[in-house]
């Protein structure tokens, strides 16, 4: 291989034989180092020999390309020995956790691709990809569920497990316990210490996210991942963001501009909710509750779902109906009427009808008329069904 | 005499960004198909009508940009129409074939009435482009138009202020290029309200956004007048509570007016109930079975045994229903009224707009019936937008709202439990990139190419974000379509951002996601930049 012959590649063309050629990091290259790279690697593969025909499909052009110049270059070597070009497609070596895998059902609706992609050969696919575990950071992220419920998601990198480990040492690291101690820090300035009250999660089966059951709506929290190391000491991994439960009921504020009685509250809680003109507070209040678990906003069984296609349960069951085709032919020009209604005929003068076929007898005259009007022919089925 | 109080209509019109040039049919294309024939022409249609006719009406509609992207886009326009043929083509058949039963008969030519008057509004009146229509009404003042968050994103759980803030700018912005002004609110995704958005919407500009119930009564300080008036936000923006009652009497599948014995069946659909050979054509190109929106019985009761649609008798009860809920919003604002008065209540009712005709089929029948009733029949109560009530009273009591959504048991855990709970974390970390990139390259003048890659990075995060994939792959079901759409985005958006990072950006390859995520033609990643 020449670099003089390479150099008339494209940047694109030279990225693709990179690729091929598997040289890693070859988009952060320049065009001259790409050259080098390539050539390199191409002596490299064939003075070792060690590579043997695999090319199972059929290469994509710019590939065919290359390889012309190529053997134009070094022919009778390449017969022998040609590119090792394999198909980089890694299958599956997918960790057991479920989420990232495509659900288990069938996957439904997706033919394949009537046209081919663009550049199919070079691009990344997305079939390919797979949901990173992990991003390499040290971190944990709390979200807010609801009024009694927290989630919180998190990820330790390598760095810092061996900065645990050597801190600890091995034999201490293994007997402490992974734990998130939920603080919680309403009204607080939050330094690490103090926290109205907390509480510890063990985390176990190597968990990276839990849903915490801090259960007091209208509060602030936030949550440290650490280790528990024997006599109970706290080592901190990393600290979450701050969030705060929704307060579920009535505010105590009032608002002296805006002054609103409690009663007055409940009566217009009464009719927003739904529970009729004038409920009182309690029926209001046991009512709402009951209310959330109704379906009556999205998620109601004909939001996105109806178009999803999602068809009712049934027992067992059995339908039977009955269909009559008609057909015959006529000369293509002909006027043809079936029960007195005109029909189209095909180019090639043959017609077919389908109809729903009830109970009872149907008289189906079927008359042709020629184009001149001078022809004229009739023929009439009769058929009856009758069901038992 | 002068009305006592309002009622605020508010149509949700949304449906995730399905769009895939790489596949000739797509099962998932469909969702925008039936909700163009069954919701958004004949809402288009009732709203023609009442303009002719010269009746006044004041609604709400929240268009989502998704949703208006799809309207807009040459390529589902196209297939959108060879859809219809198709159906055209099915009820034209259907028409012969039900010729020996009288009932079916008179159904399969409403349906081939139905459909040639789709194909009519949209490909000759109005030239494929609906949202012209929906802006023809509101320039006429009969609609309000709100936007709403970017790809519909489940605003509380995006806990970066970063990609609120995109998702807002996003809608805003678009919203102005369609409709040349400034939407006045926004529908937040699901309802969805984390105290202090609010204060990205005020930067936008916007003036409200809709909250749930409990999202204002359980404000503090507590709230005077419960959800029947607005509140301000800390920022000045103003929320609207919705009210539970008028919800109900429409929402319900059970208590609800569309479970009406005389409405029609939604299950029972020929693409099921007919012969396989015959219907092939005209379900899913693999022969999955699918709606096909041809529907010939009506509810009839708790059986199996269902009974021919009449609808006439639906027609009946559509009315029947509509002076049903008109008598009780009179009854509700006048109670409502001798407690606040002299302010007059504000009852805000809103519904997912693909509700009224893609299920209830009958609901564009149901709001037309309604709006004329108000009209004519009664004077207690008015439709008014929440804009225009703000303009009555712009002076509201001031408090912080509770974070709250209109999901099952009111707060996140439709978008947050065991089946999804797994895509924050790279959500999350997906909006860290973007804005690290996006500070990075801070500039108006960045190389073509780089700018290329980063809008399209902000197209994907925002794409992945929509609420309705982790809503999908909660209902448990059908979850494979989610699952890879969620994989698609993350993965374009991983690919572009090593390529950015590496300093290598495949052209060809961006290109040809260019070409797939086509959406906001106009976004500029450095709203990810603040």
């Amino acid at each position: 291989m020449e670099k003089k012959d390479l150099v008339k590649f494209t940047k694109e063309e030279l990225l693709d034989l990179a690729k091929n050629l598997k040289i890693i990091g070859r988009y952060a290259y320049t065009k001259e180092e790409l050259v080098d790279k390539i050539i390199k690697k191409y002596r490299a593969l064939h003075r070792g020999e060690r590579t043997k025909v695999t090319r199972e499909k059929k290469l994509p052009k710019i590939i065919e390309k290359v390889k012309r110049v190529i053997t134009r270059g070094r022919k009778k070597k390449i017969e022998e020995t040609p590119v090792v070009i394999r198909e980089e497609r890694k299958i599956e070596e997918r960790p057991p956790r479920p989420y990232w895998e495509a659900p288990v059902e069938p996957l439904q609706a997706m033919p394949q691709p009537q046209k081919e992609e663009v550049s199919v050969a070079v691009a990344p696919r997305e079939e390919q990809f797979v949901f990173p575990r992990a991003y390499g950071d040290t971190k944990i992220v709390l979200l807010v569920r609801d009024p009694w419920w927290l989630h919180a998601y998190w990820e330790i990198n390598r760095e810092k497990e061996m900065e645990l480990r050597q801190t600890l040492g091995e034999d201490l690291y293994r007997r402490s316990k992974h734990i998130l101690r939920v603080y919680d820090i309403t009204d607080i300035d939050f330094d690490g210490t103090n926290a109205h009250s907390y509480f510890d999660i063990e985390i176990t089966g190597g968990a990276d996210n839990w849903y915490i059951d801090v259960g007091k709506p209208n509060r602030t929290w936030c949550v440290d991942l650490g280790l528990l190391i024997p006599e109970r000491k706290f080592l901190l991994i990393c600290r979450s963001n701050i969030v705060r439960t929704p307060r579920f009921g009535m505010s105590e504020i009032t608002d002296e501009e805006w002054m609103s009685f409690e009663e007055d509250y409940w009566k217009l809680f009464g009719v927003a909710g739904g529970f009729g003109l004038g409920s009182s507070p309690l029926q209001v209040k046991r009512a709402f509750k009951r209310r959330f678990r109704e379906e009556i906003s999205s998620g109601a069984p004909w939001s996105l779902f109806s178009f999803m296609e999602k068809k009712k349960e049934r027992r067992f069951w059995l339908v039977v109906n009955t269909e009559l085709i008609v057909y015959g032919a006529t000369e293509p020009d002909a006027k043809v009427t079936v029960q007195g209604k005109p029909i189209k005929l095909r180019n090639d003068g043959t017609f077919t009808l389908r109809f729903a076929l009830p109970d009872g007898t149907q008289h189906i005259p079927v008359e042709a008329i020629s184009a001149d009007g001078i022809d004229k022919r009739k023929i009439t089925p009769i058929v009856s069904r009758r069901t038992e | 005499m002068k009305e006592k109080g309002y009622l605020a209509l508010i149509l949700h019109a949304h449906l995730p960004f399905v769009r895939h040039p790489e596949y000739e049919d797509f099962l998932e294309e469909r969702w925008l198909f039936e909700a163009i024939t069954e919701t958004y022409i004949p809402l288009i249609n009732v709203f023609e009508r009442l303009l002719e006719e010269k009746i006044d009406f004041s609604l709400t509609l929240s268009l989502t940009p998704t949703l208006a992207s799809m309207l807009l886009d040459p390529l589902l326009q196209q297939k959108y129409l060879r859809h219809l043929e198709k159906l055209i083509e099915l009820a034209d058949k259907e028409v012969t074939r039900t010729r020996w039963q009288e009932d079916f008969h008179q159904l399969a030519l409403m349906y081939h009435h139905r459909f040639t008057n789709a194909r009519l509004v949209f490909a000759e009146k109005w030239k494929r482009n609906l949202v012209s229509a929906f802006r023809k009404f509101q320039e006429a003042g009969k609609l309000e138009i709100i936007t709403c968050a970017g790809t519909h994103a489940y605003l509380p759980l995006a806990l970066h202020r970063q990609a609120v803030r995109a998702q807002v700018k996003v809608g805003v912005t678009l919203h102005q290029e369609l409709f040349g002004v400034r939407p006045k609110g926004i529908w937040l995704p699901e309802c969805g309200y984390n105290p202090g958005d609010d204060e990205i919407l005020k930067e936008e500009g916007i003036k409200y956004f809709i909250m749930d119930t409990h999202g204002i009564l359980f404000g503090s300080p507590r709230p005077k007048y419960g959800v029947y008036a607005p509140c301000y936000c800390k920022s000045g923006v103003a929320a609207f509570g919705r009210d539970m009652e008028s919800s109900k009497s429409v929402w319900s599948s059970i208590e609800g007016y569309p479970g009406d014995y005389n409405y029609r069946e939604f299950y029972r659909d020929i693409g099921y109930d007919l012969d396989y050979e015959y219907i092939r054509p005209y379900i899913n190109p693999d022969g999955t079975r699918v709606n096909t929106g041809i529907k010939y019985y009506r509810i009839t009761g708790k059986t199996e045994d269902k009974l021919p649609y009449i609808p006439s008798w639906a027609t009946a009860k559509a009315a029947e229903h509509a002076g049903n809920f008109m008598f009780n919003r009179e009854k509700q604002v006048e109670y409502l009224y001798s407690i606040m008065h002299p302010r007059k209540p504000i009852v805000v009712s809103p519904y997912d707009a693909e509700l009224f005709g893609h299920w209830w089929f009958e609901g564009p029948q149901w709001l037309d019936f309604l709006i004329r009733k108000i009209n004519f029949d009664q004077k207690t109560i008015k439709l008014l937008t929440p804009g225009k009530y703000l303009e009555i009273y712009p002076k509201n009591q001031k408090l912080t709202p509770s974070m709250s959504s209109w999901g099952w048991k009111g707060y996140s855990e439709v978008w947050l439990e065991g089946s999804n709970d797994w895509i924050y974390r790279h959500l999350h970390k997906a909006t860290e990139r973007m804005t690290e990139l996006a500070r990075e390259n801070n500039t108006p003048h960045l190389d073509g190419l780089k700018r290329r890659a980063l809008n399209q990075m902000a197209r994907e995060l925002m794409l992945a974000q929509s609420s309705d994939w982790a809503f999908i792959l909660k209902t448990g079901t059908f979850t494979s379509y989610a699952w890879r759409r969620i994989r698609d985005h993350i993965a374009r958006f991983t690919y572009l951002y090593e390529q950015v990072k590496g300093k290598y950006i495949d052209e060809n390859w961006l290109r040809s996601v260019e070409e797939k995520d086509n959406l906001f033609p106009n976004i500029d990643y450095r709203i990810y930049a603040d």
